[in-house]
């Protein structure tokens, strides 16, 4: 019985996805049993409304939270910016995905990174624990001792043999990327993939010692997000990481399971340092493809597009 | 009600020092014990010779020893209730002789004030070494303050388990940045010392010693509240031997007013109930005299002028052409900021990242523990202007964000023969990564990308030198080349006069990462910007293939 539902809503969802492209952008309810059917959410509009619809397109956010379970949210949180440097996700999108998570019935929701800059800094200018504050459940941590790090092996690692990451990712059963489109200065963008490197004790050894292309690939084999939201409300196009730079707007919310997907698709979004570029250009995401990881060309994968 | 007055007075003492840092309120004068001190606030108006406006707070403490008496060191000074509570817990119990040197050793603390004064006149600050106020506080912030916070660090671990279980998600991962400080134990010792002393006779340190006491003493004999005793006083001498001070004399009738800090100890134990401190005018006749020779005092002059003169001398001070140390932001110029500094340590307590370091010996003796950075340590948060703002004599001077981030403190130059991009052709940009103001860029040289310091972006923060991932010694320091350092005015004029500009830009950053961040078809990268053709890169361009 369950299949027989689930194929009429299939069908009478693609009829009305048919209209709605051809009527341009009607939003209906039944997108949201669309489960698995895109590859990326690509949602244009207000980082709130935006993340809602993304999460809701992707397949809603109890595709991957369940009751009870701890759910640990990795934005870029690494500077001491306010969130119009770009440098930094936005607060909003944090604390929409957040809210879905407690919504969704997460024990609890631990929003954390391993912060580059002064880590009351960082929580303070990045706006994130203030969005966060009125949600019960939800801790905004910055991880700044080795003591919250728990060394594993990386067994398919080319560069790296173990990396110490934060043990609450390694303990939740559920954790979800949350990284901004902005431009990188040694890996040309830093979005889901690099933001990795945010997970980790040691990143000075990524510049000085190992190819920082090759590590990344390597993170990805052991950190493997369960959803990635990219925001692209904002995008910091040159200067990056640290900003500051030119900060395009291209208002969009960019959602999927597979990182690399994600990472590609947002390459695509906006010129970075003037100039276009495709995924297979940035070298840790072609990589990382090359090794498994993810889907590269996002003209061969289903992307659900809407504004609201 | 003396105890607790001491209580109180150490209490707020300490929570204006735990006050003291990043989000400082401006309202509170979290340095307000240093500012009341007239000793620091004499001695740094001398050796600069011009008044400083917090200073004059002290006028206050002043103004109330004229008209109470020398009541501050008995019921508001944190090193007396120090030196009081440390008594009770380490040698409440010993038997303590007075000692036969009394007279004499009594007046040492007059010499040092003289020597303190006259030093200071002669241009070197050095009453920081006995104040009790600076002292007291640079305990706090060398020793006492990295301490609790150990400790406090040692607590959360212990009880995270007990945290975890019970699902306390913030407290479970509460952990607090350990301060640490190069002179701590110097700075323990010499606390350890004074205490130490207590073991021969109570309050040691206040009798003979302290140079604030020794100047308060003087006003004191004027105060309203004087020591009478009356006639039923059957001489048992129990006063005599109780005062902390020894500020009673053989006949148990007499009071030492310069000695005499109103305790009133001798109150409580005279079995005749003879003793009270009423209010009068009159001058007390021969106890009120400060037993000082004239010898002494010339000695002592001439002892202060000859510090003085030898600690502008080197090696005591580093000539003016080799100060070569990274002052605070707002640090007034290196000559008048010796002068003006008095070492209490506050500055180094309040930084938010902990960069402000004391110094031993590296700008002589002339700057024993004043202020530097070490940046290679910690950078300067460039959203953090409190160290100024606790500064109670403004040797660094209390600005606004904008004007402190203009007051240049050094600049950036690379070590080309140690940077990794340099000497190794490795692909690192660490420092261009951390830098705020787009100082650093890259530039094709000879076919290879470099990093590049431009000078005039350089506020000498200091993140590259703290980040450079060199083992040892940064690749990129900061040196003082550059740095600003202005006794009034404001720095963002004097900024804009030479053409500096600390501002978010890309800039540079943009032409430059056209080439390095992405991968560029071939062609584009040989038209374009006239990067050198006949030498292929050595690898692919960063990031993008």
């Amino acid at each position: 019985v369950d299949q027989h539902y689930k194929k009429i809503t299939r069908r009478k969802f693609l009829k009305t996805a048919a209209a709605g492209m051809a009527l341009g952008f009607v939003s209906s309810p039944s997108f949201l049993v669309a489960k698995e059917e895109y590859d990326l959410a690509v949602i244009s509009g207000e980082p709130v409304a935006a993340t809602k619809k993304a999460l809701e397109a992707i397949g809603g956010i109890s595709r991957f939270v369940k009751k009870g379970q701890q759910v640990v949210l990795k934005p870029n949180m690494s500077f001491a910016r306010t969130p119009d440097f770009s440098a930094t996700t936005h607060p909003l999108v944090v604390v929409t995905v957040a809210q879905a998570c407690m919504e969704a019935g997460a024990q609890q929701v631990l929003v954390i990174d391993h912060t580059l800059h002064r880590a009351e800094l960082c929580l303070e200018r990045t706006g994130i624990p203030e969005a966060c504050k009125n949600i019960p459940g939800v801790h905004v941590l910055a991880l700044q001792d080795r003591k919250f790090y728990r060394e594993i092996k990386i067994p398919q690692g080319k560069v790296l043999e173990r990396v110490e990451v934060i043990k609450d990712v390694l303990d939740s059963p559920v954790w979800i990327n949350i990284p901004v489109a902005k431009s990188h200065s040694a890996t040309g963008v830093s979005m889901g993939m690099k933001g990795l490197m945010g997970l980790i004790w040691d990143r000075e050894s990524f510049h000085s010692k190992i190819n920082i292309n090759q590590g990344i690939a390597d993170l990805g084999t052991v950190l493997k997000p369960h959803l990635t939201i990219l925001d692209a409300t904002r995008a910091l196009t040159s200067g990056g990481p640290g900003g500051p730079g030119e900060v395009k707007k291209p208002n969009l919310i960019i959602a999927g399971v597979d990182p690399i997907a994600v990472d590609s698709y947002g390459v695509s979004v906006v010129p970075w340092y003037g100039q276009n570029f495709k995924g297979r250009q940035v070298e840790h995401l072609l990589i990382s493809h090359q090794r498994g990881l993810g889907k590269i060309d996002i003209d061969q994968l289903k992307i659900f597009k809407e504004k609201v | 009600m003396r105890t607790f007055l001491q209580a109180l007075s150490l209490l707020f003492f300490s929570t204006l020092f735990v006050f003291a840092t990043y989000k400082l309120p401006n309202w509170l004068p979290a340095d307000i014990y240093l500012r009341l001190d007239p000793l620091l606030g004499l001695n740094a108006i001398f050796a600069a010779r011009e008044i400083i406006g917090r200073a004059l707070w002290a006028l206050v403490t002043i103004g109330a020893t004229v008209v109470i008496g020398r009541f501050f060191c008995a019921y508001v000074c944190p090193m007396g209730v120090s030196i009081d509570f440390l008594d009770l817990l380490f040698f409440r119990k010993k038997k303590r002789q007075g000692l036969k040197l009394e007279v004499s050793l009594r007046k040492v603390k007059y010499f040092l004030l003289i020597i303190f004064i006259t030093a200071a006149i002669a241009g070197l600050s050095l009453a920081f070494l006995m104040d009790p106020m600076a002292l007291l506080t640079r305990f706090y912030t060398f020793f006492i303050y990295p301490v609790v916070i150990t400790i406090i660090n040692l607590i959360f671990d212990l009880f995270r388990p007990l945290f975890q279980a019970l699902g306390l998600v913030t407290l479970s991962h509460l952990h607090y940045p350990q301060p640490v400080f190069y002179m701590s134990a110097i700075t323990f010792i010499i606390f350890g010392g004074i205490i130490a002393l207590n073991r021969l006779v109570p309050r040691f340190w206040c009798r003979y010693l302290c140079p604030l006491g020794a100047f308060l003493s003087l006003f004191a004999p004027l105060g309203i509240f004087k020591r009478r005793v009356n006639q039923d006083c059957n001489e048992c001498m129990k006063c005599q031997k109780s005062c902390p001070m020894g500020a009673i004399p053989e006949d148990p009738r007499g009071t030492h007013l310069p000695e005499c800090i109103q305790c009133r100890t001798c109150v409580k134990v005279c079995p005749q109930n003879a003793i009270t401190f009423p209010t009068s005018l009159s001058l007390g006749g021969e106890y009120s005299k400060i037993d000082f020779s004239r010898r002494g005092f010339i000695y002592s002059l001439a002892g202060g002028i000859g510090v003085g003169f030898l600690a502008t001398q080197t090696p005591f001070t580093l000539r003016q052409s080799k100060f070569q140390l990274i002052r605070p932001p707002g640090a007034i110029p290196e000559t008048e900021f010796l002068r003006t500094c008095i070492r209490c340590g506050e500055c180094m307590k309040s930084c938010l990242t902990n960069t402000l370091q004391p110094c031993l010996w590296e700008s002589g003796f002339a700057g024993l523990w004043t202020p530097k950075m070490d940046l290679r340590l910690a950078p300067c948060d460039q959203n953090c202007n409190v160290c100024g703002k606790v500064c109670p004599t403004q040797a660094i001077r209390s600005v606004t964000l904008d004007e402190k981030t203009h007051a240049k403190v050094g600049t950036a130059i690379l070590r080309k023969e140690m940077c990794l991009v340099w000497a190794q052709n490795k692909l690192c940009l660490i420092c261009d990564e951390i830098c705020p103001y787009n100082a650093i860029v890259f530039r094709p040289v000879e076919g290879y990308r470099r990093p590049f310091v431009i000078a005039s972006k350089c506020n000498g923060c200091g993140f590259c030198e703290q980040r450079c991932p060199v083992k040892g010694e940064s690749a990129i320091v900061v040196v003082p080349d550059g740095e600003i350092r202005l006794k009034e005015g404001s720095y963002v004029k004097e900024a804009n006069k030479l053409q500096l500009e600390f501002k978010p830009d890309p800039g540079d950053d943009k032409y430059i990462l056209e080439e390095s961040g992405f991968k560029i078809e071939e062609k584009k990268n040989t038209e374009g910007k006239g990067l050198p053709v006949e030498k292929p890169q050595p690898k692919k361009p960063k990031g993008f293939l």
